[in-house]
């Protein structure tokens, strides 16, 4: 992988913060993570992984409004920092430059054999 | 009925709370509880909950992980600074830290040579690799008087017990070593050794050097002799095969070495130089083959301990069996055993050794509080010295903990130090300790010794550094930078209790000291009931037992002797037996009488005074059916009077003519018990002689050159009776005097404190005394203020340690029959002494204190 300073899993994260817009926490991002993968995720990996872009400097936070939901308690709220979005589209040029590499089928390459 | 409200679980917020950084705690808790409402709607509460537990488990994760304390980071620049502190300390205050170090040292010096003794008295035959399952048999006698239990079982047991008790792999029967004479040729040397079976080095690990272990002792005229033994009569340990004569009182036998051990290991409780086939004395020397003779002992291993009840009950079953209407019990109890715990009181384990062994483990304890105790009373008592230094540390951000850490740093290295000296100081004790202790400890490094130091190390450290440390940083740095720092009560009571607590275990050592020493004095000047004065005995053997008579005419003429005659007597008795009736006799009336073989003149010679009757004499022709008793035997009886009366013995009927006082045979742990003396001169075993007293020497070299005379070869060995007597109290004659030299040290680091606290008192004090001075006190009106203090601390501790002390010699003195009592001198001697030995040490500074020049101390620069 080119030097992006993002991994695959980090990189589906930092999509859904930036899907999930102002609902960006970590409950609602562990949600859109299993209804878009259908893997099953913990709180606890996602938050774990916000908090590393965050030290990457690809996400900022903010603390949100309290809600009942929450047993009045706030909740933070990602956003994507402007270098973030660099690392993902660079991330995306990089595997689109990879595909326009990647032959199409053709016949000439392969070989059948009949008997 | 309003329906409960599902929440999460409460208990998992509460460890969540607790393990993760406090600045996401919010967030995270309501994450989760977002995340339980939406499993809520969706699952059971049950799951739910179970999907709470994993959420929170899953954030165990070491960026939400709160982190410990930071002081970790800087650890070992904290630990230096602490050492250069300590150091710095250490030197600022030299005699503090003087005191400290002897009296730690002095304290450790004593801890580890009471280790070393008491971890050898544990290894005391646990080499044998079987020790697990190796069990003796022993036997319980019940008679009128109670149970006693002895370690002889009949020999017929053997057999019977290797060929139908299945929990038994393999047993052993043996004798108690025993001197005997051997001789090659015309060299004779009497040696340590007993009878065993062919079995015995399977049971026991006494190594063979040479010789097969598993046939050395099935012949009858097989003999396994100890290097030492072979080097001795062959100038070589390669001596398998060559012969040697084995006597024993009449008996003399030709025996082939068949195999040689390696010499006995010190820590074996039975030293012996060779060892005969069980078959030989088995068959050949026991003339009463009965299930009634006690005369072996058996040992046993088991195939598992957990069988031991079973074995035991068995081998009893079959003993039982054998010998109906007997008031006899076998049981099994662990070999190793035997040497700590060898006292029986009614047929039950009634310690032992093993009270010594606890006993000095106790001192041990004691005189470690105590010199614990000086460091702790000095460091407080020094704590103004610091109390800046704390001050400032705390206000530059120290936590307690930190200040913590360095009043543990002094006192371990502190430890370290005199742990390093203590090793030095034993080194140097050993060799007087192993000769009053009659041991050969020598400070190897094993694992023990090592595991032992260290934990010293940490015992002190702790136990001397914890009130300081939790004391001294407790400190308000406000108040102490202010100056206005006053000391609580409570810090100078604790001290003076500690102090009192010093000398109150001190003065219990002393007093207890005292008690042993007279009662040791009493034991050894006491009457016994026979003069044991300048008595000398030596074994019949070889030609002594025909000519007995003619040697002892012969020694009766020698200038230097008063008396002589052939004797069986043995100071702490040979033989006993149950097999005497009487007129009247009950079954109940079971009595086990002492067994003494006498010729003529026997009993004049010992000087047993006679209450009735005659003694044996040859004026009344032959006195084989006759026998005298002591009075002892008489009242247990129950005859009124007894001359004349005939009583029937295992061997043959015979007639009571005469009653000797009561005499003290066994020792005087006991009382005294029945005795009968038997008229049997040819099988006495000794020849005893009275010398004058004067010129005891050349007495005993004109006897030794009849001896040689009559019976040229043998190996003439006299022993005093005295001695024999002394050797019966060895055991308490060595915790005597190492007592003495505990108590001794445990005084001497009190004074240590003591003087440590004296000096610091009067320094604080010096100004005041100074002004008392100017104002017109006297002297000794200085001394006697600055010597009141420490006066009444130990005034309490006299208080509070006499009855203790007596209850501890009380219960001491319970181990003899006849005992010293009490006196009430003992214990005020004990209390003054402590109370001199205090203010010897404390005038030391006081004296001069009270004599400063006021100018001096009140001028103030």
């Amino acid at each position: 992988m080119k030097e992006t300073g993002i991994g695959e899993f980090e990189e589906v994260i930092l999509l859904l913060v930036g899907i999930l817009d102002q609902n960006a926490y970590a409950f609602r991002i562990s949600e859109e993570f299993e209804s878009q993968t259908g893997r099953s995720i913990s709180i606890g990996a996602v938050h774990s992984a916000l908090e590393r872009l965050s030290g990457k400097g690809f996400l900022t936070s903010e603390m949100g409004k309290p809600s009942a939901g929450r047993g009045g308690r706030r909740k933070r709220i990602y956003s994507i920092t402007a270098s973030g979005r660099r690392a993902l589209t660079a991330s995306r040029d990089f595997r689109i430059s990879l595909w326009s590499q990647f032959p199409d089928f053709s016949v000439d390459q392969l070989s059948f054999v009949f008997n | 009925m309003k329906e409960q409200k599902t929440i999460p679980p409460r208990s998992a917020e509460k460890i969540l709370n607790r393990i993760i950084r406090p600045d996401l705690v919010e967030e995270v808790l309501g994450d989760l509880e977002e995340k339980f409402y939406a499993t809520l709607a969706k699952r059971s509460p049950f799951r739910a909950r179970l999907n709470y537990w994993y959420q929170v488990l899953n954030y165990l994760r070491p960026f939400a992980i709160r982190k410990r304390s930071k002081s970790y980071s800087n650890f070992t620049p904290m630990l230096s600074h602490n050492l250069t502190v300590t150091f710095r300390n250490f030197k600022k205050f030299k005699t503090q830290f003087l005191i400290n170090l002897a009296g730690l040292s002095t304290g450790l010096a004593c801890v580890l040579l009471i280790f070393l003794w008491v971890s050898d008295e544990k290894q005391i035959d646990k080499f044998h690799k079987n020790d697990d399952q190796l069990y003796q048999v022993m036997s319980n006698h019940t008679d009128a008087s109670g149970i006693f239990t002895w370690r002889g079982v009949p020999g017929l047991l053997l057999e019977e017990i290797q060929s139908t008790v299945p929990e038994v792999k393999k047993a052993v029967a043996t004798t108690d070593a025993h001197e005997y004479t051997l001789s090659v040729d015309e060299s004779y040397i009497k040696a340590n050794g007993k009878f065993a079976s062919t079995d015995f080095f399977d049971v026991f690990s006494y190594p063979l050097a040479q010789g097969d272990p598993e046939s050395a002792l099935s012949d009858k005229s097989g003999i396994v002799i100890s290097e030492s033994l072979a080097l001795r009569f062959f100038k070589t340990t390669d001596a398998i095969g060559r012969n040697m004569d084995w006597h024993f009182w009449g008996q003399r036998k030709t025996v082939q070495v068949t195999g040689i051990l390696k010499n006995v290991p010190k820590n074996s409780s039975e030293q012996f130089d060779f060892i005969m086939s069980w078959n030989y004395y088995h068959d050949d020397l026991i003339e009463y083959k009965q299930w009634g003779n006690y005369y072996a002992r058996i040992m046993v291993v088991l195939n598992s301990n957990s069988e031991m009840e079973i074995a035991d009950a068995r081998i009893d079953a079959i003993f039982k069996e054998n010998l109906q209407g007997e008031n006899v019990t076998l049981f099994l109890t662990s070999y190793s055993d035997r040497y700590l715990f060898s006292k029986y009181e009614n047929g039950m384990q009634a310690g032992g050794r093993i009270e010594y062994v606890r006993l000095f483990s106790i001192i041990a304890i004691f005189i470690l509080f105590i010199a614990c105790i000086n460091f702790i009373n000095l460091s407080t008592a020094r704590a103004s010295h610091r109390t800046k230094e704390i001050g400032i540390k705390k206000s530059l951000g120290a936590s307690r903990k930190s200040l913590v850490g360095q009043y543990f740093t002094e006192s371990i290295l502190l430890s370290i130090i005199s742990l390093f000296v203590a090793f030095i100081l034993v080194w140097l004790l050993l060799p007087p300790f192993n000769y009053i202790a009659q041991k050969e400890l020598s400070l190897v490094p094993d694992p023990r010794l090592v595991y032992a130091s260290l934990g010293l190390i940490l015992a002190v450290g702790i136990l001397a550094g914890s009130y300081p440390a939790l004391y001294l940083s407790g400190f308000d740095p406000i108040e102490i930078l202010k100056g206005k720092f006053s000391r609580k009560t409570g810090e100078v009571w604790a001290r003076k209790i500690l102090v009192v607590l010093q000398f109150t275990l001190s003065i219990i050592l002393t007093v207890a000291v005292v008690v042993v020493y007279h009662q040791m004095e009493f034991v050894k000047n006491k009457n016994l009931g026979y003069d044991r004065d300048n008595l000398i005995y030596f074994e019949r053997e070889g030609k002594l037992i025909e000519n007995s008579e003619a040697f002892v005419n012969e020694l009766k003429t020698k200038p230097g002797i008063e008396d002589a005659a052939v004797s069986g007597f043995m100071v702490g008795g040979v033989n006993s037996t149950g097999g005497v009736d009487w007129e009247g006799k009950t079954p109940e009336d079971q009595v086990q009488f002492w067994e003494i073989r006498s010729g003529y003149g026997s009993i004049d010679l010992l000087g047993i005074e006679l209450v009735q009757g005659r003694l044996f004499s040859k004026e009344f022709g032959s006195d084989s059916a006759n026998v005298i008793f002591n009075e002892t035997a008489i009242a247990a009886m129950g005859m009124e009077d007894p001359i004349g009366k005939t009583i029937r013995h295992y061997q043959g009927n015979r007639k009571i003519i005469g009653v000797v006082k009561d005499f003290n045979l066994i020792s005087l742990h006991t009382r005294v018990e029945p005795m009968i003396f038997l008229f049997n001169p040819e099988e006495t075993h000794f020849i005893m002689a009275r010398l004058k007293p004067g010129d005891e020497g050349t007495t005993i070299s004109e006897i030794e050159s009849l001896y040689e005379s009559f019976n040229p070869g043998y190996v003439f060995k006299p022993q005093f009776l005295d001695q024999d007597y002394q050797a019966l109290y060895a055991s308490e004659e060595r915790v005597a005097s190492l007592s003495k030299y505990f108590a001794g040290f445990a005084i001497l680091i009190s004074c240590l404190g003591l003087f440590g606290l004296a000096a610091y008192t009067t320094e604080k004090r010096i100004k005041e005394i100074g002004i008392r001075k100017v104002l017109g006190s006297g002297t000794w009106q200085v001394v006697y203020l600055l010597s009141s203090d420490f006066t009444k601390m130990v005034l309490i501790a006299i208080v509070l340690a006499l009855p203790t002390g007596y209850y501890i010699g009380n219960m001491w003195l319970e181990n003899f029959a006849y005992r010293i009592d009490l006196e009430w001198w003992f214990f005020a001697g004990a209390g003054i002494l402590a109370l001199v030995i205090a203010w010897i040490t404390v005038s030391m500074q006081t004296l001069k204190a009270a004599r400063v020049n006021p100018s001096d101390c009140l001028r103030d620069e």
